[in-house]
């Protein structure tokens, strides 16, 4: 069977229609892409650009998801709800037990200061709990900020 | 096609006693032997699946020695927890005398010169009697319907029974008489002064003495032992002894490999959804999130199944959860479980009296119910069940250029390796099957729908790709024990004696004489069966139709004990009066149990007894009561399987069968809603945990050393039936429906 290269979406409706045959083939085969080639970009986003960075940021939170939730009300993980953190003082999130140092750093979650955080929290905030997470691309970072900005707006 | 289609039927007459237990010179210095070897056998495709060295060349074989003296035996039959590849090489190593220590095992190659002719008589001519397996004619012809049922299967607890009584120890004693004559002959002495120990060869009164390799190359030319003679009891120096088993270290230390573990070059990954409801089809599929999602390859409308191909198996799950499916309508969208029962006892009402199927019929059940003095009648049901093997149903293809690789854990190797040719559209010698351990069979693995799905894939996308199903799509996806229905009418007289039995259920699956009860001596019986068309596909589930009727008969009978007065074990103890191996095995179980003797409040006490897969096992459960739920305390079991091979596998046998049959009584339950199985995971299809887990005494009965009967299985029957008429005792609460998790006991 011939396939066609880093085509993103190839419909293949099989010609066969006798269903007798012990072992059919697919009556439909979506070749994404083949092995080994790249990943497919999508070919546009819906919507502005704003959009489209949450929408990243949603993808790049899904590390983050591990130990944080984002949806109101949603308990706490091994960190604590990052809803409506933005505006808040460090350390403040109820029923959350966090590090002395944290709780001492006297940081208001600005996006500045989100950005600076979890580039790497442990150098910003040393004694902190959170030793995992640090997104080191710029961009990444950007995106999740989006994301978790959209969060409080919905 | 399959070498089965291509074996003329001219070949039959060439059958000789030479050719049916063959030997081979082997290149290098090693001695092969082999039972199933035919004139013309294409001999050349086995050298590469099971030649070692450079100079070692295999002919077809159950046993070999190879120059550093060790002795491999290769084992036509799959490992999948139960031990059988030490018990195996256990029988083959005794009689050969070889030295446990330096045995090696080998799974056979997935080829049809390995199917077990054993097996093959066992199913086809039950009640044949040969004395030697060597007798050319019928063992021949056996070797070919065998081998056209593709019989190298594991299952029924055969391996021992079958394969290893006349087959693993008769290579093992041809081997060594064949070393022995090679020794004599060297040695210029009577082959009766030689003795045999520990792989090596003594000739006592000259001093002399010589390991197996030194006699391996001569001993492949010496003339073949028409009948080699069996050791007896006495002398069994490895059988009977509980040997470690072969496979604990690399079960251990994790490097055991099962079918999920498979690694090919380049591979990708496969999650799968079938039609929820049998027979429907996929008519459309939504697949434009999926197509978006990482690491997604292929999406594939199989017609009867969805399937994704991504880099990763939890990539390709989570695209296939997006996929939005609608599937055609079916006859049984509608179904649910009442609905099926209903179904059944209608089946069961139009068959009344005198319909249905007879399955064997002694006396006039009918005149001894109506003129007995006390009489008894009663319906059981067991639902659907699911196997749950801990590792799930997978497979891993590949098929390029006119060729096919498949991977997996499989109890048929050759059915696997012909329904993957199937799928591909290939012939049965372009496709090489790789087997790996099993992560538990209970039946599941003997069918190959996971083997034909991962092929049709893999022909689709051209490169290898490994199947995986989730827990999801192997809990509703499976072949089921059948849900059954079962009714009785027992009779008896003014002593109390057991004079009626009749019996009348839904399906019968496997083996066939599960329903009745020969063992028992009751004058007048009949039992039929009626069949009642289900959907689900049924498959077999450890001790497959015993699991059913061992329920059914042991209530049943304690319910006749209560109705005469009876204690259940007495009651018992008259019904096996005239067999007294049968009669040993129960004494023995109420003896270990301290049967009689006073219980705690609420706690109860339950015997039950089914012989089944040649084997003779007794099982008291001590039950307590006093919660909300039954607590299983004890089991005590007296087992005969005419000779423990092993009897630390059987023991390990005996406490497993009584774990799975535990879930089962206590929980198992796949229920139809819609005509969906409603079962998903663990949640909702729970397995017993350690904390329910009973202490289990076993104890051995060596019965009759030459009528072996299997140890996979027969520990399961009893259970249920021994946990119940517990529960009976102690509450005089009579369950007739499980699981037990269906009833409250607040």
């Amino acid at each position: 069977m011939a396939l066609a290269r880093n085509i993103a979406c190839l419909v293949i409706l099989a010609l066969t229609a006798c269903s007798s045959d012990p072992a059919p083939g697919p009556t439909e085969q979506i070749i994404v892409r083949e092995p080994g080639a790249a990943p497919v970009q999508p070919v546009a986003v819906i919507g502005d650009p704003a959009s489209a960075l949450v929408a990243e940021g949603k993808a790049v939170f899904a590390n983050c998801s591990a130990c944080h939730a984002v949806e109101q009300d949603a308990p706490n993980g091994a960190g604590p709800n990052l809803f409506g953190i933005f505006g808040k003082p460090a350390a403040e999130v109820s029923g959350f037990s966090y590090s002395d140092a944290l709780q001492a750093s006297g940081i208001i979650w600005t996006t500045a200061e989100l950005d600076g955080y979890i580039a790497n929290p442990t150098a910003k905030v040393p004694g902190t709990t959170m030793v995992s997470g640090a997104i080191e691309d710029a961009a990444k970072r950007a995106a999740v900020i989006a994301y978790l900005e959209s969060s409080m707006a919905n | 096609m399959s070498e089965t289609a291509t074996a003329s039927p001219a070949k039959k007459g060439k059958w000789t006693r030479r050719a049916f237990i063959g030997a081979g010179v082997v290149a290098g210095s090693a001695l092969v032997v082999g039972v199933a070897v035919r004139p013309g056998n294409p001999i050349d495709r086995l050298n590469p699946l099971l030649a070692s060295g450079e100079n070692e060349q295999l002919l077809n074989a159950w046993v070999k020695v190879d120059a550093d003296n060790i002795v491999t035996a290769v084992i036509p039959h799959v490992e999948m927890g139960q031990g059988v590849y030490t018990a195996l090489a256990q029988m083959l190593a005794d009689e050969m005398d070889a030295d446990w220590n330096k045995v090696r095992i080998l799974e056979a190659p997935a080829d049809m010169q390995y199917v077990s002719d054993s097996i093959g008589r066992d199913f086809l001519f039950p009640n044949l009697d040969v004395p030697a397996i060597f007798e050319p004619t019928v063992a021949g012809g056996i070797l070919e319907l065998a081998q056209a049922m593709g019989l190298q299967f594991t299952g029924g607890s055969y391996s021992v029974r079958a394969t290893g009584q006349r087959a693993m120890r008769t290579a093992g004693a041809a081997a060594r008489e064949m070393l022995v004559a090679a020794a004599a002959s060297e040695w210029q002495v009577p082959a009766s002064e030689i003795s045999t120990a520990d792989s090596m060869i003594v000739h006592a009164s000259s001093g002399r003495s010589e390991p197996f390799a030194k006699f391996a190359l001569a001993a492949a030319e010496q003339r073949l032992p028409a009948k080699p003679t069996l050791k007896s009891p006495e002398n069994y120096k490895i059988m009977g002894q509980p040997k470690a088993r072969h496979d604990i270290p690399e079960k251990v230390d994790g490097s055991a490999v099962f079918g999920i573990d498979a690694d090919v070059p380049g591979m990708k990954y496969a999650a799968v959804k079938a039609a929820p409801v049998v027979g429907a089809m996929v008519e459309s599929i939504d697949a434009s999130t999926a197509k978006t999602m990482p690491g997604v390859l292929q999406i594939l409308n199989m017609g009867d199944f969805v399937a994704v191909v991504a880099d990763g198996y939890w990539q390709a799950q989570q695209a296939l959860n997006t996929i939005d499916t609608r599937y055609s309508k079916t006859d049984g969208d509608e179904l649910d479980q009442d609905a099926l029962f209903a179904r059944y006892a209608a089946y069961l009402d139009e068959a009344g009296d005198e319909g249905g199927d007879m399955e064997t019929e002694s006396g006039d059940p009918a005149k001894s119910f109506a003129e007995a003095v006390t009489r008894v009648e009663a319906e059981y049901k067991v639902p659907f069940l699911a196997h749950a093997t801990m590792e799930p149903m997978n497979c891993t293809a590949w098929v390029r250029d006119g060729k096919c690789d498949v991977w997996s854990s499989h109890q048929a190797p050759v059915n696997a390796r012909q329904a993957a040719a199937d799928a591909a559209g290939l012939a049965f010698e372009d496709v090489t099957y790789h087997n790996a351990y099993l992560g538990g069979g209970f039946g599941r693995r003997s069918e190959s729908d996971n083997i034909i799905m991962a092929t049709r894939i893999a022909k689709a996308t051209g490169y290898p790709v490994k199947m995986i199903w989730s827990r999801e799509e192997d809990t509703t996806q499976d072949h089921y024990r059948p849900s059954a229905t079962s009714r009785f009418r027992g009779g008896l007289d003014q002593q109390g004696q057991a004079v009626s039995w009749s019996n009348i259920h839904t399906h019968l699956f496997d083996p066939k004489d599960a329903p009745t009860l020969p063992y028992y001596n009751i004058p007048n019986h009949r039992i039929r069966k009626v069949d009642v068309p289900t959907q689900l596909r049924f498959g077999p589930w450890r001790s497959v139709d015993h699991s059913q009727h061992g329920f059914f008969i042991e209530s049943f009978v304690d319910e006749m004990a209560h109705a005469a007065g009876k204690d259940g074990y007495a009651f018992r103890r008259e019904l096996l009066a005239g067999s007294p191996r049968h009669l040993k095995v129960l004494d023995t179980a109420a003896k270990i149990s301290g049967w009689g003797t006073p219980l705690p409040e609420k706690h109860g006490r339950g015997i039950a007894f089914v012989p089944s897969f040649g084997s003779i096992v007794a099982q008291v459960a001590e039950v307590d009561m006093s919660g909300s739920r039954p607590k299983v305390k004890k089991v005590y079991v007296a087992a005969d399987p005419g000779f423990v091979i092993n009897p630390d596998g059987f023991i390990a046998q005996m406490e497993s069968a009584i774990a799975y049959g535990l879930t089962a009584a206590l929980y198992g339950e796949i229920s139809i809603k819609d005509g969906r199985v409603q079962q998903s995971n663990f949640h909702d299809y729970p397995m017993l945990r350690i904390n329910e887990m009973p202490e289990v005494e076993v104890a051995l009965i060596n019965g009759d050393h030459q009528r072996l009967g299997g140890g996979g299985e027969p520990g399961l029957p009893p259970i249920a039936p021994a946990v119940t008429n517990a529960i009976f005792a102690a509450t005089g609460t009579r369950i007739r429906e499980l699981p037990l998790s269906k009833h409250s006991f607040a």
